[in-house]
């Protein structure tokens, strides 16, 4: 190996130690005790010196066997490599894989409620995670009032079922409408913005939806948030154990014994079946003349203006259609908790969506799921750990972007071909 | 004597205190490439971003005659220029979405025409097959331009993998896709080495007399001005100094002095 290589990597490495020592010494190594009603400093220089150790030979190995070995670090690490030649070449058997395995997956032997309370929450987020790949990976608009659209639909669902009483699938289509329009609404004074400009305004516009809904008291109860929300029926039948005179249930109907878990396996089959339309229609419209005009505004906006595109209607569709998926999603969440208060719709839903979207490989379905199953399967994992939860989702995103950059998934198939696809 | 196509008058525009043009008046012929030539910042992209609706020109008309019936250019504001009024253009520094293949590219110029043909989307999602013909036809259209300019057999990679000089002309085919009645080219000989710039007059050349479609030139390649201009108008300081065939140009003490200055 290179002597100069080694000197430097060897430089690199103290020098993030030595950062590492300036975060953790006060954070990790002074901890105040109280002895005999006063405060007293307790020094673990131990820990302190075992993290900036653990800091400054990660940063030594990450740099022999990750940034310099190639010289290049914009290119795809050979493991990297390897995974996404296996995705494309693979890629449709992979999908019709998953997609089998998740129709039988409530019936696995180990598929118990934590479980599949897991999986309900996972496809939720791959479903956001589709919606806003419309926005951010086809229109190259960084959204990051994303969680916006999916309270809209959530207390649109909620105030039609509880004033109205309709049942889900007429909620279901006007908590969509609702969002996208909201979508537009949004659209509309950010068509001038770019990059970090538009950023903003789409963080401040998910904080205005969220302090709103708050606020407004008369319409969504503020911060004690809205109760009693109708759960989903299956066509008609309700999952009740007891149910009201004269109603059929779901378990009577078939006669089965009752139990809680066959609402919980419909619910999940309900997120299944809506994430996989959001797939599906998102794979169908960017091969339409509308989703390729998307992804040239995100190539470039001049040249799009000087071909004759719309940019403004290309964007407007961009958010309303995006945002309408984030609404189908929300109905969804608000019928599943039967609860719903403003505090599930905070900044970081946003930030968590944006980041599935980002690690997964922009434009990229197949990386959305990906990312999912690594990034909440983490939070999941680190559960039992409390604080190092958030530590946990920020290393994996860290090590995503050393090995993989552009995303766990960059390649970008074309949306047509000349020649007929091997 | 052929039709009048383009015709500017009066057109001044400023930014702030700074007059980029001043008072300029041309007209472009249909069928003949006419070249706007100057010292740089004489304004020649000026003169394209008013005509393309990029800028809004401070006062002074622009004229189109498209099918016998006259357009004020000022009235279309940016990207309906090219949708309503047939302009197309292209850019001094390249723009191509390079991240999308080479058909893509020219797809996306037939977007307005496959946007009505989708339904708005609608017809597209459920297929029907007045929209797959017309996506058909667009790509048959596509491999048409791709194949006269040789870059048929790369039509599915990315469009920022190729070389420098397939790009220019992947540009103007590109703003082909259009339709335009003019077409504006900002300098697409600037890098192209003596082998390229004639592959470009070829196909500048070809443009015109087959397609009927007048050019509007900004170049700086005396070359390719000299080689295929009808008619050439040269700026300085945002003024004309001077109009007249290529030959008169060269000779004009008028545009000798702009380039190469006066002797004391």
């Amino acid at each position: 190996m290179d002597k100069n290589f080694l000197q430097s990597s060897l430089k690199d490495s103290l020098f993030t130690g030595l950062i590492a020592l300036a975060l953790f010494g006060p954070i990790v190594g002074l901890r105040t005790v109280a002895v005999n009603e006063a405060l007293v400093v307790q020094p673990k220089w131990l820990v302190v010196a075992l993290i900036v150790a653990f800091c400054a030979i990660g940063r030594f190995f990450i740099n022999i066997y990750s940034f310099k070995k190639e010289q290049r670090r914009g290119e795809p690490s050979s493991l990297g490599k390897a995974i996404s030649n296996f995705l494309d070449t693979k890629g449709s058997q992979i999908a019709l894989g998953a997609i089998i395995f998740s129709v039988i997956f409530p019936f696995m032997p180990f598929a118990d409620r934590y479980w599949m309370d897991i999986a309900i929450m996972m496809m939720t987020y791959i479903m956001l995670g589709w919606g806003l790949n419309i926005v951010i990976g086809l229109a190259g608009l960084l959204d990051l009032g994303y969680v916006a659209f999916y309270a809209v639909g959530a207390y649109s669902y909620a105030l039609f079922a509880i004033h109205f009483g309709w049942s889900f699938w007429i909620c279901l289509p006007l908590a969509g409408l609702f969002a996208g329009m909201f979508g537009i609404l949004l659209g509309f004074p950010v068509l001038r913005l770019r990059g970090d400009y538009l950023a903003i305004v789409t963080l401040a516009f998910g904080e205005m939806i969220r302090i709103l809904l708050l606020n407004w008291y008369t319409l969504t109860k503020g911060p004690d948030g809205l109760t009693g929300i109708p759960r989903p029926s299956f066509f008609g039948l309700p999952f009740k154990r007891y149910p009201d005179e004269g109603v059929e249930t779901f378990h009577t109907f078939f006669g089965l014994e009752y139990s809680p878990m066959q609402r919980i396996i419909f619910l999940y089959y309900l997120i299944l079946v809506l994430a996989l339309i959001t797939n599906f229609f998102t794979i169908k419209i960017r091969r339409l003349p509308v989703g390729r005009a998307w992804e040239a505004l995100r190539e470039d906006e001049i040249a799009c203006k000087s071909l004759g595109v719309n940019p403004r209607n290309t964007k407007l569709t961009a958010f309303a259609v995006g945002a309408m998926f984030g609404g189908f999603a929300g109905s969804f969440f608000a019928t599943r908790q039967a609860f719903i208060s403003p505090e599930s719709f905070t900044f970081i839903e946003s930030a968590i969506i944006v980041a599935i979207v980002v690690l997964g490989g922009m434009g990229s379905q197949t990386g959305v799921v990906l990312s999912t199953i690594f990034l909440i399967g983490l939070i999941e994992v680190f559960r039992d750990f409390e604080s190092y939860r958030m530590v946990a989702f920020g290393g994996a995103m860290v090590l995503i972007m050393i090995f993989r950059p552009k995303g766990i998934l960059a390649k970008r198939k074309p949306t047509i071909t000349m020649v007929k696809e091997k | 004597m052929s039709e009048k196509l383009l015709s500017v008058e009066n057109l001044t525009m400023k930014f702030g205190g700074l007059i980029a043009i001043d008072d300029l008046s041309f007209s472009a012929m249909k069928d003949q490439i006419t070249s706007i030539i100057g010292p740089n910042g004489a304004g020649k992209t000026t003169v394209f971003n008013c005509l393309t609706g990029f800028y809004k020109a401070s006062s002074g008309s622009m004229f189109l005659n498209k099918d016998n019936k006259t357009l004020d250019l000022k009235k279309f504001s940016d990207f309906k220029v090219a949708q309503k009024a047939g302009v197309a253009r292209t850019f001094q520094n390249i723009r191509l979405f390079p991240q999308m293949s080479v058909l893509e590219n020219m797809m996306v110029a037939q977007h307005n025409k496959l946007m009505a043909a989708s339904g708005f989307s609608l017809l597209g999602l459920i297929n029907a097959p007045s929209f797959l013909r017309k996506e058909k036809e667009a790509k048959e259209i596509s491999k048409y331009w791709l194949d006269i300019i040789n870059l048929t057999n790369r039509a599915d990679d990315n469009a920022g993998d190729l070389p420098y000089g397939d790009q220019r002309k992947l540009e103007i085919v590109r703003a082909m896709c259009i339709e335009p009645y003019l077409l504006c080219l900002d300098e697409p000989a600037a890098g192209l080495n003596a082998k390229e710039s004639a592959e470009l007059n070829k196909l500048l050349k070809f443009i015109q007399k087959e397609k009927k479609t007048g050019i509007l030139l900004i170049e700086h390649d005396m070359s390719v001005v000299m080689g295929i201009s009808d008619h050439v108008v040269v700026l300085n300081y945002g003024k004309k100094i001077f109009e007249g065939t290529a030959q008169e140009t060269k000779k004009s003490p008028e545009v000798i002095e702009a380039y190469l200055g006066t002797e004391e």
